[in-house]
């Protein structure tokens, strides 16, 4: 019964959309799966508007990949952030300066196949929005059109980025503003550093986002400010903040997937993520036992085993088979083969699972 | 004296990095301390003589630098940026769509988390089948831009022995790969397993055959019957790396996702590969992890004072208070002195 409905999604899907379809996968090795038959799932700006008036946490997380838009999907997530925190998680690099505009919207992209019922927001990257208005725009209407998005976030509160935030938003497209530590700043900033410590830092954060909010956004991220800053910012806007390491008085919160999960084992990663993260998992150490497990398996020809060898050859085929290579004058091979083919048959009693 | 060998190790790199961040303290550097032996990459002369030992190949798939630091902690030896990108990263239904630039952007991002296992990338679908040119332009890309050590490429015709000779005789090691090809679905009509008959397992062997006439170092073998595969790596006196091949070949490779059971939903446990032993459930811990951060930020639960570390002075806090007043803000001003008191240490 499974089956056959899911031969109906793929039948209806293939009638509504897409262009890249190849008629000869057969459905059940579809990798994408089926597609769902309900399009209006998505969470909206309204849904947030509902949420922070009856004052319930909003919950975002950080995506870059098919798999972890389906996760944040399937955990119910409120909102999935394509991140240029990328440039760091993904690619490796020291800072979230490098990655350009090409490579977020692959990872846009990749999300968005996978995440249908979050709001999707997507980072303008660094050096694609600051020079102008006109570029802001343009970038903001490419991670839209191309890159699947639903919103966008920049960072910053200069009056050049507030204008830029007001002219996206008339172009049509959901602005999320980002207030505080701005990793893209780290420049002027002097590296990875909580603000709103003294008096002008901490009104600065409040005056930027509400100037933000003026401008049309219609949230703001508080990054590493202390909590009461944050609750003074959350108190005088009327849209909600979502803060990281901004304490508990934000009206959301986000935090970036791999440092939520755990993902890097390694003693030095362990040093770099950030305090204000809690681990509610260790994948990294999950990931590493399974690797060396795989490892161990494979250096002692324990894997594969009979029920990880499915394919078979009939014997008919295979006496050919030995035959054909003998003509060729291979003659180690066709033993090898036939000694193999007996190995596979006697390892049939229920010892390896 | 940890920290002053990674100041040290921080040093050394910073003389010879060109991308550096002067106002970075070496101990937030994502990148972490690079190490002082660079002649630690595993090279095909390795893979010989594990080889020649009889000691098994691993090989798994890496797309990015997190995975690709995983790999190479555990000590895997050779890692594979495999065009499957497109499935498991992508999330597309074949590995058709991905392009060059993808590949290297993948590439790149593995080069810079893995330094010991020695690093393998796909040709994608496109780039190399058209001429030899083609192939030997993209496997020099796949190196130069790319930052891998070898490339690999499906299939054994006629234009493709030719083409992995040409990439050779560029100086490019190469591994080749036959039985199931995935690029080649259309004609195989899905992803079936090969070798099954008599014509179509001779050819297997022969193709391995023809690719180590062509100079290839190694060929992985994707889903034929085991005592195929134990021909053709009889034959060989190259190692051949399996993928539902059987327990017969040279070393063995999975799917990094499918490897660490990393999408726990029905569908995809149902499109995972049946010869691929799942040697843990992420996507399991994955979903578990969510749903508790979610549970915890709708409790208010999250985050807690042990994860709101960062302070702003009394003096500073009412200093702060004041402007608030003075901009008209009372509200704000309340809520973030109840705030400031909510945060005293209740420990």
């Amino acid at each position: 019964m499974a089956a056959s409905f899911v031969r109906s999604c793929s039948r209806a899907s293939r009638a509504i959309t897409t262009v890249r379809f190849m008629s000869n996968v057969p459905e059940n090795t579809v990798y994408g799966g089926p597609k769902s038959q309900n399009p209006n799932q998505r969470v909206t700006l309204t849904q947030l508007r509902q949420k922070h008036r009856k004052g319930e946490p909003i919950t975002m997380v950080t995506a870059y990949d098919y798999p972890s838009a389906v996760h944040i999907d399937t955990a119910g997530i409120d909102v999935c952030l394509v991140g240029d925190s990328a440039a760091m998680v993904v690619h490796g690099y020291d800072t979230t300066l490098p990655i350009s505009l090409e490579e977020m919207l692959v990872h846009c992209r990749a999300v968005a196949r996978g995440a249908k019922r979050p709001l999707l927001v997507g980072d303008l990257p660094f050096g694609t929005y600051e020079s102008s208005t006109n570029q802001a725009v343009d970038t903001a209407v490419r991670v839209l059109k191309e890159g699947g998005m639903d919103a966008i976030k920049l960072e910053g509160g200069s009056p050049s980025r507030i204008t830029a935030a007001k002219s996206i938003v008339e172009a049509g497209i959901a602005v999320m503003g980002h207030v505080g530590l701005t990793p893209q700043a780290i420049s002027v900033l002097g590296g990875f550093r909580p603000q709103g410590k003294n008096i002008a830092s901490a009104v600065k954060v409040v005056e930027t986002a509400m100037a933000l909010q003026e401008a049309g956004c219609f949230s703001v991220v508080l990054e590493c400010v202390p909590p009461p800053v944050a609750a003074a910012a959350t108190s005088a806007l009327h849209i909600p903040t979502i803060g990281i390491g901004a304490g508990p008085f934000c009206s959301g919160q986000v935090l970036v997937y791999h440092d939520l999960l755990g993902m890097m084992q390694h003693p030095h990663h362990a040093k770099v993520t950030p305090k204000f993260c809690k681990q509610y998992a260790q994948v990294g150490e999950v990931i590493n036992k399974a690797l060396l497990e795989y490892k161990e398996e494979v250096s002692k020809h324990l894997f594969p085993g009979l029920s990880h060898s499915p394919y078979k050859i009939a014997s008919s085929d295979l006496d050919g088979f030995l035959s054909e290579l003998q003509k060729l004058g291979l003659d180690k091979a066709a033993s090898a083969a036939a000694a193999s083919a007996e190995k596979m048959e006697h390892s049939e009693t229920p010892s390896s699972q």
